[in-house]
């Protein structure tokens, strides 16, 4: 038996974690990796509510929230990939003009 | 012995959530990309036993597949391309964290004070605790599997394929965008 609480207050944290590491990281990988992390905390609290509501339309939710994740990772990294051909860096302060 | 056991069997989904939030901590605060991908790794499948641990089995095991499988090796492909000419080791952080993690620690303390009656407080009139009694449909694995494939096909189905479409998109335009000039 879990107690929903838990599952809010865990989801809480760990979509906390993620906006700190989107916040003060500099490595443009990095940085997705958190926002992987808060979609993620999303879906816990999605199919948290969707065990106590007895509904499976969170679960569904849930997995198509991890579809657009994955569509989201992969176009996040082909940007990474151009920018490191055409900047030589991953670094997202040394990215800061807006002409190539 | 077996009391110990069952104590870990109820307290699953705490133990894989703590368990969770020190992975993420780590991809947070680590040097190393590298590092970085594989505490991402194990927080992704502690995420994935909260999930079983939440009886959604299917979606458990598509969280192991999709981000252990796919993610994970794509972000480790991208770091190894990416990072090897790494002699010039910089600043880890951005020179505005200290702000940032202030604004993030008001933030939570903002929301511990709205939901500090039903987190701590015995005022709450019973605890929230998840319903078995509701839940039927979705007990074992493959009942699960049935009850999200009802969701995601008879009541979601547009959402589906409007995700089916944002896939393609995103499949073109990653090889777009990744393409080298020279054709």
């Amino acid at each position: 038996m879990v107690n929903l609480n838990a599952v809010l207050l865990i989801s809480f944290a760990l979509f906390s974690i993620g906006i700190v590491g989107v916040l003060i990281r500099r490595n443009a990988l990095v940085i997705l990796m958190c926002v992987e992390l808060m979609l993620n905390a999303a879906n816990l609290n999605f199919i948290a509510f969707a065990r106590h509501s007895g509904s499976v339309s969170g679960q569904a939710f849930a997995l198509l929230v991890m579809g657009f994740a994955a569509a989201e990772v992969s176009v996040g990294l082909a940007l990474v990939v151009a920018l490191y051909r055409k900047r030589d860096t991953v670094q997202v302060d040394d990215i800061n003009l807006l002409k190539g | 012995m077996e009391h110990f056991i069952e104590t870990i069997g109820r307290n699953m989904f705490a133990i894989f959530g703590v368990m969770a939030l020190g992975g993420a901590a780590v991809v947070v605060a680590s040097r190393s990309a590298v590092h970085s991908v594989l505490a991402f790794l194990f927080a992704m499948l502690c995420i994935a036993g909260c999930f079983l641990a939440l009886e959604a089995e299917f979606l458990g095991m598509a969280q192991i597949l999709v981000y252990a499988g796919g993610i994970v090796v794509l972000f480790l492909f991208v770091v190894m391309l990416v990072e090897v000419t790494k002699a010039k080791q910089k600043e880890v952080f951005q020179l505005q964290s200290r702000y940032a993690i202030g604004a993030v620690l008001l933030g939570v303390a903002a929301f511990s004070a709205v939901f500090r009656k039903v987190i701590f407080g015995a005022a709450s009139p019973q605890a929230l605790v998840l319903r078995p009694d509701l839940a039927q449909g979705l007990k074992v694995a493959e009942q699960n599997a049935q009850a999200v494939s009802r969701g995601l096909f008879a009541d979601y189905l547009l959402p589906f394929e409007i995700l089916s479409v944002v896939l393609l998109v995103a499949l073109v335009g990653a090889v777009v965008l990744a393409k080298t000039e020279r054709v």
